[in-house]
């Protein structure tokens, strides 16, 4: 039906085929225990949790961003969701497997605080270029607003943003280049007992 | 919601993201968490070892137990293993393995999963036609089995149900996309396209709509008008018609028309996005054709009326008639059903010409002997054919032989079969389609509706998440009420820790959304700016509002409060310094600000309700707090249990001032005193089990003022999202990424 005839739109369905679905399945539970710090009982507690929600074998984003919306209420979680999905993509191919889902998160609850800071600072960075810059900061402080959603209080607006952005990264930014390296962030976060602490106090039992 | 919980270490393994712009320090996770390090890996290792001694044991066929949300099924290894690329057959089914009972949990529908181990046993794969669609889709997907697999006794019924689903479903997902996506059109062409498309939009499109109808149903009858008899020719006697009577009154109504609908066509044309696609669509070609023949006539030379090329022209001045189809839906659903048949109407007209041709032979060769017979030659008996077949019968040819009567016969019996065939399958398309439009009407008006109920729904869950957490939170400050933590879910535990992770890093905090803000739009509100905690500035808004809120009260219920008020606020500051909990510097030095501590900033009410155990230091009971504001402040007074009885009975009679936040009023902060103030609310806020029974009409009333600039709260995540897609993903060098991978 052309669109310029009218606003009712009829679907004609002819018989295609069905869409061939990837299905994709981890190897063994021997060989994740063994390439990651998770045991056996964790690993088989994770999948089933993620069978659960991606029958399919494969995360995408669209399934990143309503598992995370579910944890947080009121919340617009795409942008935030769409930057952890970006260092969950190890291979870029725009789909997460079991298995490289495990290796990240294994970094993350059981990686060294200096792991850890790495992924933070691959988080921040998502143009790779190895230098994060008040921009990048920006990208992520709106994206941990839209975490709020806006049934907050107080409630906050761009200029909030914009002026919390400006705090933090004045504070990571202490020669004033206008961008940091990875060995700043890491020399800095780890200098700062506030922030060594927080990051232990999220980490979690499976 | 078990899967949800296996992925709260995800969630909070990400939230380390966080850490480096948080503006306060995080608090400590909920309970103290195993150093890790060394022990995950050795209770691994000797897992490993066992499950290696039981993988070797399980060589030889034996009999598995499948337990599926407490059914019990039991089958062969053997069995399961004959097709290995599903869950079952492969060693996937390992990860779902439960080492203490020796069996495999699937936390999964029972029923559906019968058919499937059936389809282990037996090689078919079923369809239960009782199931619906999706959730059998999604259990077949879940073990891995492709669909294709359906056995033929039900593959035709399972493709059926599945074409109809998806249909509906991308019915409804295109009206809701056309419904959701139109942002503010962003030029004068867009809007006008849109007023076009949709004359429901605004008042000028459908006075544009209307006007455009009145003019095509006035060109019509003008042109039928124009040939009736109007009285005789003066000079010659002749019956003439009223055009020619008339013939400039008819004119100028015709110019007029034709300026309307050029108009209108050139109006179309500018604002359509795709000008080709318009120009070759059909509406405008019907536009065109209803136009060009006036211009042609104007530039050609008028002799009269007597050129052949001008009468034909002016035949088509009747096309005008099908502008109207933009204006009837019931027009547009029969040229649609017409253009979904053409291969049955394509069928009919060839069995018809078929039919006409050989019967016209026929009764040709019948008939010729016949003195002056009208049967003169075959494409001549056409015509009586095709009356017969229809059955119309003028009887202006008649076939006067007995073979030509017997030929004649059978035509009109023949006629009759052949024009019944290809009709009822005209028709149910026609039907089918019809419905489709109907039901795509009735969905567009119930959606709005639904969507509300929706989102009401959703909000009311997260409304009670954020109320249990806080509760938790009391409780968890308040050591006197170790009474009330009876049983600790870890999960909550966690996922509340979370939660005021993020309240702290963007020092917010999350509030129970009140049921105007609910009705209205839900997560769509629009943000009010203005109390910026951060910075002294904002904080003038509050004051205000608290002030004439407090102003209320004192009126409402009496100066006994205010006493107990002030007494509650400088126990809290002394209080807050121990409190290590919150970020110290922050609160120093808006305590500092203070000039009249009635004006409670965000940050400050953020405190005292998490020091609801500042109460503690005189005991009264702390399950009768109340958090109220006060216009003066100095006088403490040890609230007695008499006032607490009288506050509340108060607070219960005017249910206006209950819960709201802890902005400003009387915030009942245990079960008790608040479930008896959702009893009395009205019924629209029962629906809210915690405190948020709030009339926030007050709030917002009040509020309002401050608004300065109201933006859209998809604004900031659009612009986040703007920024991310715009900018460009250097894949890097695998350095960065191995560096994670090699732990």
């Amino acid at each position: 039906m052309d669109d310029y005839s009218s606003s009712v739109c009829y679907t004609d369905f002819d018989d295609e085929g069905l869409e061939t679905i990837k299905r994709y399945k981890p190897r063994s539970l021997e060989e994740l225990a063994n390439r990651t710090k998770f045991s056996k009982k964790e690993i088989q507690l994770i999948y089933q949790g993620f069978k659960q929600e991606c029958p399919s074998g494969i995360v995408n984003e669209q399934t990143f961003k309503h598992i995370y919306g579910q944890f947080f209420p009121f919340a617009d979680t795409s942008s935030y969701a769409h930057l952890i999905f970006g260092t969950f993509d190890l291979r870029s191919s725009g789909c997460v497997t079991f298995e490289d889902f495990l290796v990240c998160l294994s970094t993350l609850c059981r990686g060294s605080l200096e792991d850890r800071l790495r992924w933070i600072f691959q988080l921040y960075d998502t143009k790779k270029s190895g230098k994060l810059t008040q921009d990048d900061f920006h990208l992520i402080v709106c994206a941990v607003y839209s975490l709020l959603g806006n049934v907050s209080s107080p409630r906050y607006d761009l200029e909030t943003i914009r002026e919390h952005t400006v705090t933090v990264f004045q504070r990571f930014d202490k020669l004033h280049q206008g961008y940091i390296t990875i060995q700043d962030f890491m020399s800095f976060c780890l200098n700062e007992p506030t922030i060594v602490q927080s990051i232990d106090g999220l980490r979690t039992t499976v | 919601m078990a899967s949800v919980a296996a992925w709260l270490p995800f969630a909070r393994a990400a939230a380390i993201g966080w850490v480096p712009l948080a503006k306060n320090p995080l608090p400590p996770p909920p309970f103290r968490i195993p150093t890790s390090g060394g022990s995950p890996s050795s209770p691994s290792t000797s897992t490993t070892s066992a499950s290696a001694t039981t993988v070797g044991e399980r060589r030889c066929d034996e009999k598995l137990i499948i337990n599926i949300s407490g059914r019990r099924f039991e089958c062969w290894r053997s069995t399961l293993e004959k097709y290995p690329d599903s869950l079952l057959g492969s060693n996937e089914k390992e990860f779902f393995y439960d080492e203490d009972t020796h069996e495999y949990f699937f936390d999964r529908d029972p029923d559906v999963f019968r058919v499937i181990l059936n389809f282990y046993r037996t090689g078919k794969l079923h369809y239960p036609k009782h199931e619906c669609i999706a959730a059998y889709d999604e259990e077949l997907a879940f073990f891995g089995i492709l669909p294709d697999i359906i056995g033929d006794c039900c593959y035709e019924d399972y493709r059926d149900r599945k074409r109809e689903n998806t249909e509906r479903l991308i019915d409804d997902r295109l009206h809701e996309d056309e419904d959701k996506t139109q942002p503010k059109p962003q030029s004068i062409r867009e809007t006008m396209w849109r007023a076009f498309e949709n004359p429901q939009v605004s008042t000028m499109a459908s006075v544009f709509y209307y006007v455009t109808g009145f003019f095509i149903a006035v060109s019509v009858i003008a042109n039928v008008l124009d040939t009736v008899a109007c009285g005789p020719d003066p000079e010659t006697g002749y019956p003439r018609s009223c055009g020619e009577r008339f013939s400039r009154q008819f004119f100028c109504l015709d110019t007029a028309c034709v300026m309307i609908f050029t108009v209108e066509y050139f109006l179309r044309l500018y604002a359509a996005p795709d000008r080709l696609k318009f120009v070759r669509s059909v509406m405008s070609v019907i536009d065109v054709v209803a136009i060009m023949p006036y211009y042609i006539g104007l530039f050609m030379n008028q002799k009269g009326e007597v050129s052949g090329a001008f009468v034909t022209l002016r035949v088509f001045r009747v096309f005008r008639i099908f502008k109207f189809s933009r204006h009837s839906q019931g027009l547009r659903v029969l040229g649609y059903t017409l253009k979904s048949c053409a291969s049955e109407l394509g069928f009919l007209l060839f069995s018809l010409t078929m039919a006409i041709i050989i019967f016209a032979t026929v009764m040709y060769y019948a008939e010729k002997s016949v003195v002056h017979t009208k049967f003169t030659s075959i494409p001549a008996a056409f015509w009586y054919t095709i009356v017969t077949m229809t059955t119309l019968g003028y009887g202006d040819m008649v076939p006067k032989t007995w073979a030509g009567k017997l030929v004649g016969g059978v035509c009109s019996l023949s006629g009759v079969l052949v024009i019944a065939l290809p009709v009822p399958v005209i028709v149910s398309n026609f039907s089918r389609i019809y419905h489709q439009s109907q039901r795509a009407d009735k969905m567009k008006a119930q959606r709005k509706a639904r969507q509300i109920r929706i989102r009401l729904a959703r909000n009311a869950t997260s409304n009670a998440f954020v109320a249990a957490k806080r509760r938790r939170e009391q409780h968890s400050d308040d050591p006197n009420s170790s009474a009330e933590k009876n049983f600790v879910n870890p999960f909550e535990l966690q996922h509340h820790h979370l939660l005021r992770c993020l309240e702290l890093t963007t020092d917010r905090e999350f509030i129970e959304m009140g049921p105007d803000a609910l009705m209205s739009s839900g997560a769509g509100t629009s943000l009010i700016p203005g109390s910026n905690a951060m910075a002294g500035l904002g904080r003038f808004a509050s004051p205000t509002s608290h002030f004439l809120l407090n102003r209320r009260k004192w009126w409402c219920c009496g100066p006994r409060r205010r006493r107990k008020n002030s007494y509650k606020l400088s126990a809290d500051r002394a209080n807050n310094i121990n409190n290590a909990n919150n970020s110290g510097d922050e609160f120093d030095e808006e305590l500092v600000d203070l000039r009249v501590p009635s004006s409670l900033t965000p940050r400050t009410s953020l405190t005292l309700s998490h020091n609801v155990t500042a109460i503690n230091v005189i005991p009264p009971p702390p399950e009768q707090q109340k958090q109220l504001l006060q216009t003066s402040t100095t006088s403490i007074t040890i609230p007695s249990l008499l006032q607490h009885d009288v506050v509340l009975h108060s607070n219960v009679l005017s249910p206006l001032l209950s819960a709201y936040n802890r902005f400003d009023l009387n915030y009942p902060f245990d079960k008790g005193s608040r479930n008896q103030l959702n009893r009395k609310a009205n019924s629209l806020t029962t629906v809210y089990e915690h405190g948020s029974t709030n009339e926030t009409t007050v709030d917002e009333l009040l509020l309002k003022p401050d608004v300065g600039r109201v933006r859209s709260p998809s604004s900031i995540t659009d612009y986040a999202s703007h920024r991310l897609t715009n900018t460009s993903l250097i894949v890097d060098e695998q350095e960065t990424v191995k560096i994670t991978n090699k732990k």
